[in-house]
């Protein structure tokens, strides 16, 4: 049977190619967006986990990837520092990051404000390539921490004075390679001009870093705004009764999670993205599968006499469903083969155009597309396998 | 049913229902058929020749009758499943139009009778292959076949399973004399060594040199 399967679509080559092809482009389609998505989410929560903290405290919204701007006050960060139990404050440090926005690589990418103080606990292991993490930075966020005012009039050449040793950017090595950086290259950021002093190793929470003391003077006027807060708690607390305790301090303001469950807070957040992308595949893929059904009838109408030969030889209702089901699994396989083929030359390509997007085309996805091909082709093959079996075999042999 | 007999068919109706109108083709016909026997059916076009080989072969249920009795057993009321069953187990056909598969091979082609069998198929093919004169083309797809060497092909494919029951319809009447000649003398050839019950619709008078009977029918009905 697998013989005439394979001898019935050879004969029609350019039709069998382009039904494969058909559903090779729906394959490519759920693998490229779910691979864009999934590759995403699964890098932006390992850059996360990379800081040596326990838990995040996020401002009260649903959508933690299109977080943006400052809503925590100094407040916030004060009341996270004092929030104790009868053995003393619970974070052992607080950290602050503010988020602000900077083209670079060819692409938005998110700024981390963060105190060059505080910079060892996003690097952890990862080493310094080039450059140091901060360099006067550090006197110009000193200054700032014992109070030092900035020259009221932002266009007082005394302001950008004040300003200069905040100018500072790190940024990690995948962007450096992708956009060509150098310690020393100069960038515009709001209107200031950041000059890039060093270069650590991919998989820190951030691709780039700003001094945290310089993004809040220039967007809030230095208030102590943060964007959100990493916390290290004190050695030996149970991190969810303590997320549990900071969440009932902070009230409504706020959303308090485990840093370690950053990812599902992510893939919660894409959901409604996801769906839309799974639902987009799902249209492609089943119009593919059309297409095969369409293939199928169509060889089944100009094979009557073909299915009357069958019959009059014996082959039974089942063996010509059974021939139509292999035919139609023969071109969904092989679509799946293109499509899988397709989808590594599409990432690559992605990545060709736009270096920092990570497709993630894992094996469980791949695997998943094999699935959908055997149950398309099975499902695509019952209707014209069942007009094939229904056939009477003297009608079917005297059709020209 | 007597075992003697190959085909026991009586009292076979049959009608044509082209929306309202109803055509008869079969009336009342009567047929007996004993194992080993060569039969030949002629008569004029239009007559029921083929309806009735197509109700003998099982590829058509009758419109009524008393008994169609095949290879030892009343097919009326039989299942599709048993039905297929038969034909496939103890029926071989030949048309006038070859009807072979064109995708796939010569070898292929007549082999697919053991294939539906699921039965060993390499030496018997190839033996039939020889025997029918076409062992440089087993390779060959239909199309790059003449006519005659494609009717070979077909009797090849009829055969290769032993049918007990060979039914030919008009098996010469594409092809010129000479090809007519040699198809007649590899079917006869074959029911000598085979001895196959073999029922077939011809007008070519030089096949029934070697019938052992020639039913003639006409208007639905044998004559004679």
């Amino acid at each position: 049977m697998l013989a005439l399967a394979w001898a019935n679509l050879m004969h029609h080559k350019l039709r069998t190619l382009l039904s494969a092809l058909a559903v090779g482009i729906g394959i490519m389609l759920m693998l490229v967006s779910k691979g864009l998505a999934s590759g995403s989410i699964a890098e932006v929560n390992q850059r996360m986990q990379s800081v040596d903290a326990e838990v995040v405290i996020l401002p009260a919204q649903d959508n933690i990837i299109f977080t943006n701007g400052a809503p925590f006050r100094g407040l916030h960060e004060r009341y996270l520092r004092n929030l104790a139990d009868e053995r003393g404050p619970l974070a052992a440090e607080v950290i602050p990051v503010f988020f602000g926005q900077v083209k670079m690589g060819g692409q938005q990418q998110r700024l981390f404000g963060v105190d060059p103080e505080r910079m060892e606990a996003f690097l952890g292991t990862r080493r310094v390539l080039a450059g140091a993490p901060f360099e006067r930075a550090h006197g110009f966020a000193d200054r700032v921490r014992a109070g030092a005012e900035p020259p009221p009039d932002m266009a007082d050449p005394a302001y950008q004075a004040y300003l200069a040793d905040g100018l500072e950017l790190v940024i990690d090595e995948r962007l450096r390679r992708v956009g060509g950086y150098r310690v020393g290259d100069e960038i515009q950021i709001m209107g200031q001009v950041f000059r890039i002093v060093g270069v650590v190793e991919a998989g820190v929470a951030g691709r780039v870093f700003a001094p945290l003391q310089t993004l809040r003077e220039i967007v809030v006027a230095g208030e102590t705004n943060a964007s959100m807060y990493f916390i290290k708690l004190r050695p030996g607390l149970a991190a969810d009764q303590a997320a549990d305790r900071f969440q009932a301090a902070l009230g409504m303001d706020a959303r308090v999670e485990l840093k370690s469950d950053y990812g599902r807070l992510l893939r919660d957040s894409f959901a409604s993205v996801s769906l839309y992308m799974t639902a987009s595949s799902g249209v492609a893929l089943t119009v593919c599968f059309l297409f095969i059904l369409l293939t199928m009838y169509t060889m089944v109408i100009e094979r009557t006499r073909e299915i009357g030969i069958l019959k009059s030889l014996g082959v039974t209702r089942f063996g010509l469903i059974r021939l139509a089901v292999v035919e139609a699994l023969l071109i969904s396989l092989a679509g799946v083969a293109v499509g899988i083929g397709l989808a590594f030359g599409v990432r690559w390509f992605i990545v060709f155009l736009a270096p920092l997007l990570t497709v993630d085309l894992a094996a469980g996805q791949l695997l998943l597309a094999v699935v959908i091909g055997v149950v398309g082709g099975v499902l695509s093959a019952l209707y014209p396998g069942y007009r094939a079996a229904r056939l009477d075999p003297a009608l079917a042999l005297s059709s020209e | 049913m007597n075992d003697e007999l190959m085909i026991d068919v009586r009292g076979l109706h049959h009608d044509y229902t082209h929306g309202t109108v109803v055509e008869p083709v079969l009336h009342g016909l009567n047929l007996r058929v004993r194992r080993g026997e060569f039969v030949v059916i002629m008569g004029p076009s239009g007559c029921g020749k083929t309806t009735l080989l197509n109700i003998l072969g099982l590829m058509m249920a009758p419109s009524r009758a008393e008994s169609v009795g095949i290879a030892g057993c009343e097919t009326l009321g039989l299942s599709e499943a048993a039905r297929t069953r038969l034909r496939r187990n103890e029926l071989g056909f030949v048309f006038q139009r070859f009807n072979l598969l064109p995708t796939i091979s010569v070898r292929r082609n007549i082999a697919l009778p053991l294939r539906i069998r699921k039965a060993e198929a390499d030496g018997q093919v190839g033996e039939l292959i020889a025997q029918v004169g076409l062992a440089g083309c087993a390779d060959k797809k239909p199309g790059q076949l003449s006519v005659g060497q494609q009717q070979r092909v077909a009797i090849a494919r009829a055969v290769v399973g032993r049918p007990a029951l060979l039914l030919a319809d008009e098996p010469t009447g594409n092809l010129d004399s000479g090809n007519s000649t040699a198809i007649l003398e590899l079917l006869t050839g074959l029911h000598r060594q085979h001895g196959q019950t073999i029922v077939m619709i011809t007008h070519n008078e030089q096949l029934t040199v070697t019938a052992d009977r020639i039913l003639h029918m006409r208007d639905g009905c044998f004559v004679d």
